[in-house]
């Protein structure tokens, strides 16, 4: 295998392994982190994929805000306080539902004629990596209308979670 | 203003029934002066449209004035509301306003003081409504509408005193034997027009001459026809409720069960007889033989009753008889001749019978007698009424009982005929007896019968006026009375099937039913004068005779043991499935299990995220389970 | 270049996992991290078509960029939501939040 091949399944393995310490750890905390390691994992996914931008917006947001907010939330919610079984007695057919919708997903995938590496001349095609002008170009010109709309979400959530948490007069 | 007009006639009683209904009791007096004024109005529009008629009835292809209305019509399918005017149908009209009328009149004075006074009056317009319908329909459809409006006013003013339990049972009676004819009636309908297409009663003729019946069918549709016209017209074996009848206020049996609602039988069978013609003759044998039969044991049964009014109600079962008999012997003349004579001289006697009720409170024929001298008018007016029943000469009765004489010895065989002269003879007595025991000699209640009185005006007034046509209604027979009232001639040459009748005078029919009148009438007063000391040992000697009579053959016992052992059983069958099956377990028990699944169900809302998160990826993953097997 | 279908893959197993955490999980915030994991997986995997199937019209990226975008917002949201349900009944456990319950 190539290297790139090589290094895809490094980066592979600890997205996945990251991914199971968040669902199977008996600590909260360490799930948190255990999803922290994902998340960078998947901004190296990201680089292979030739899309540099979006693993930068990745950490930043993700690794950055996401997991902090998170931590707050646990500290908050004085999780450590309350050690109890943090797995419910639904998981066998959890366990079921997702090995499902993975096996699904799966085999649809490899059923499915991909282009090849190849293209009709013959020639092994170039990964082409988009330029980062191009993306905010475009972004403010084709997907103006999203972002706009992206925009409103954002503040509308950020409303939202201030009067949510806000609590009552008084508290 | 005639014949075209003829749709009115019904139409204002049934008008003045709905303003009764409404606001009757708000109005003055309840309201009677709207239901007397409707029917009198019914009366001279009447007298319009005969005008009209008597104008074109000579006129070569005439048949009769016709109007009629689409009412319902999808596809082929059309019902019409129609109205048609013919001789026959001129001669009920007069009968049934001018009788309805003068009862009318005649109630204002009886009904006095009773707490349903206006309801009384509601009603009565209803079944004038009804019964003019009746006469006037053009199709079997719109008759058999107003057959069972007219069933329904009898039944209510039978039942008028409802707090009487034998008044509430005697209309049960009427209603349910009466229905038990129309059931007939109406499969005899639908078996005219399944095959004709049509409930028009001139195409289905026209239809029927054309051969477009085979004949055992028409028999058998004619049949049930009959069955009905047996029902409404109290012919043996559907007779038993018409003496029960007697339980509604007297005026009621003079309107309905003597003059107008049982006659509508014989109207029905008079205006299809040209059916009945193209039939097989056994069905014109029926309607002989069981108007025969009626004759007679109606007769018998009158000389052992009691009530006043029942021995009328028997003499009313016998005149019907006769004129089934004269329509089974082909002659649509003679029937409505007799028809329409007996209209008055019965609703006399009934009327004469109410006004003795009136004054005595008492209706027993053991507790009458010697009312002669107290009320004068009515003793007069009754013995008309009793001598027209009898057939004496020249009273009203006598002209019309020899035609039908007449046509029984032309046209039957003789045994029927002598069968029917024993009648004559019977009828004498037990009219005869009726009289004496009323009116003669003492009585055996002297103190009701000094009180007793000739009723006030409103009730004696139509006494006498209903004693005129008693006693010279029969001379229309006459062609030289007939034209001089403007007709084509007398009674015959007016109202006819195939031929008109002129009248001719038969002598020997004249003598035997004179000899056997008048012989009854001596007969009777031998034995019932004074003190009855003959008849009491004439009964001791028969008493089986005389309880059998009495009893009235035992033929109510035996309908109530058929009911009580076959019909009752069925429908306590009936009831169980109709409670345990069709309602305990179709209704109650789909509800139940409705109910069983919806709790079943509702344990499925546990209130848990994660279930309802499973149950949320479960539907996904089937979906994408079924793209991925699909590949859709 | 790497085979799409090894992103694909790795993206089918992310979603299984996280589908897993979030049924079998009973902390609200344990239940949101496997959210999150979800939404990695559908990220990586309109980036994988991106750039495999469309390169010129890079429209998955975009698209992966709004999809953060609105996962932040949604994090922020449910966070707020899990505090309330905290303070309302001192538990963040999901499963004691059962008054719907038949």
């Amino acid at each position: 295998m190539s290297y790139e091949e090589g290094i895809f399944y490094v980066v592979a393995a600890v997205t996945v392994l990251g991914a199971l310490g968040v669902v199977l750890s008996r600590n909260v905390i360490h799930s948190a982190l255990f999803l922290i390691v994902s998340l960078l994992a998947v901004a190296g996914v990201f680089i292979l994929l030739a899309a540099e931008f979006l693993a930068i917006v990745q950490v930043l947001v993700y690794g950055g805000a996401v997991t902090i907010l998170i931590l707050f939330a646990m500290m908050l919610t004085r999780v450590r306080d309350m050690p109890r079984a943090l797995t419910g007695p639904q998981w066998p057919l959890a366990a079921l539902a997702g090995s499902m919708i993975g096996g699904i997903s799966i085999a649809a995938v490899l059923g499915t004629e991909w282009p090849g590496e190849t293209n009709e001349a013959g020639q092994a095609i170039e990964v082409t990596v988009i330029p980062i002008e191009k993306i905010g170009h475009d972004l403010f010109t084709v997907w103006a209308v999203p972002f706009e709309i992206a925009s409103l979400v954002l503040i509308v959530a950020l409303l939202g979670a201030i009067i949510l948490a806000r609590g009552e007069e008084g508290e | 203003m005639g014949m075209e007009q003829a749709w009115l006639i019904p139409a204002v009683p049934a008008a003045a029934f709905v303003v009764l209904t409404l606001v009757g009791k708000y109005l003055p007096r309840k309201g009677d002066w709207v239901a007397i004024g409707a029917i009198a109005a019914s009366f001279i529009l009447f007298l319009f449209v005969l005008v009209d008629l008597l104008d074109v009835v000579d006129e070569p292809g005439f048949v009769g004035g016709e109007k009629s209305w689409e009412w319902v019509s999808f596809g082929s399918f059309e019902i019409r509301l129609g109205f048609f005017t013919d001789e026959i149908t001129i001669v009920m009209l007069a009968v049934v306003s001018f009788i309805s009328l003068l009862v009318q009149i005649y109630s204002v004075g009886y009904m006095r003081g009773d707490p349903r006074y206006g309801w009384y009056f509601a009603v009565m317009s209803l079944f004038s409504a009804a019964m003019l319908t009746l006469v006037l329909a053009d199709n079997l459809l719109l008759l058999y509408a107003a057959w069972e409006g007219v069933g329904l006013g009898s039944f209510l003013l039978i039942g008028f005193w409802w707090e009487k339990q034998s008044a509430a049972e005697a209309a049960k009676k009427a209603f349910t034997t009466t229905r038990i004819g129309d059931v007939g009636l109406l499969i005899g309908i639908l078996m005219l027009w399944n095959e004709a297409g049509t409930f028009d009663i001139s195409e289905i003729f026209e239809f029927a001459e054309a051969g477009g019946y085979g004949t055992t069918y028409l028999t058998a549709a004619v049949l049930f026809l009959f069955a009905g016209a047996a029902g409404k017209s109290g012919q043996f074996p559907l007779h038993v409720w018409l003496p029960d009848a007697m339980e509604g206020p007297t005026p009621v049996s003079a309107l309905i069960h003597a003059a107008t609602m049982v006659v509508a039988g014989v109207y029905l069978v008079a205006r299809m007889l040209p059916l009945f013609e193209l039939a097989d003759p056994i069905a014109l044998n029926v309607v002989t033989a069981l108007g025969l039969t009626t004759v007679l044991i109606s007769a018998t049964m009158g000389l052992a009753a009691t009530d006043i009014k029942r021995v009328i109600a028997y003499s009313t079962l016998n005149s019907l008889g006769l004129m089934m008999v004269a329509l089974g012997s082909h002659s649509v003349t003679a029937a409505m001749f007799y028809l329409f004579v007996h209209a008055f001289f019965k609703a006399l006697l009934f009327l004469g019978a109410g006004s003795v009720i009136h004054a005595t409170e008492k209706q027993e024929l053991d507790e009458l007698g010697g009312l002669a001298s107290k009320m004068p008018l009515t003793t007069v007016t009754f013995a008309v009424g009793t001598l027209a029943m009898i057939g004496i000469i020249p009273l009203s009765g006598f002209w019309a009982k020899d035609e039908i004489l007449h046509v029984a010895e032309v046209n039957q065989n003789a045994g029927v005929y002598a069968l029917m002269l024993l009648s004559v003879f019977i009828t004498s007595l037990f009219m005869t007896r009726l009289f004496i025991r009323t009116f003669l000699f003492n009585s055996r209640d002297p103190e009701s019968r000094d009180h007793a009185h000739d009723a006030e005006p409103t009730m004696t007034v139509p006494l006498l006026i209903l004693a005129v046509p008693a006693a010279i209604g029969g001379f229309v027979v006459f062609s030289g009375v007939g034209e001089a009232m403007g007709f084509p001639g007398g009674f015959g040459e007016f109202v006819y099937l195939e031929h008109a009748e002129e009248f001719v005078f038969h002598w020997d029919i004249v003598v035997l039913s004179t000899v056997l009148g008048v012989g009854g009438m001596v007969v009777g007063y031998i034995f019932w004068a004074n003190q009855a000391e003959p008849a009491r040992r004439m009964g001791e000697m028969f008493r089986p005779v005389y309880n059998v009579l009495y009893n009235r053959y035992y033929i109510d016992e035996f309908y109530q043991f058929v009911i009580d052992r076959i019909v009752l059983v069925g429908s306590a069958a009936i009831s169980w499935y109709d409670r345990n099956i069709v309602n305990d377990t179709g209704v109650d028990g789909s509800a139940g299990l409705t109910g069983f699944a919806g709790w079943g169900l509702k344990f499925t809302s546990t209130g848990k995220l994660p279930n309802y998160a499973l149950a949320i990826s479960a539907g996904v993953i089937i979906l994408a389970l079924v793209f991925l097997v699909v590949k859709a | 270049m790497i085979p799409i279908d090894n992103f694909l893959v790795l993206s089918s197993i992310l979603f299984g996992i996280g589908m897993y955490g979030v049924l079998a999980r009973r902390s609200a915030l344990l239940i949101i991290m496997s959210v999150e994991l979800m939404l990695q997986a559908v990220s990586i995997n309109f980036v994988a078509f991106a750039l495999y199937l469309h390169p010129e019209a890079f429209t998955g990226l975009v698209f992966a960029i709004f999809v953060i975008v609105i996962a932040a917002a949604e994090v922020g949201l449910a966070l707020a939501i899990v505090l309330r349900l905290y303070r309302n009944r001192q538990t963040a456990n999901v499963d004691e939040a059962d008054s719907l319950k038949w």
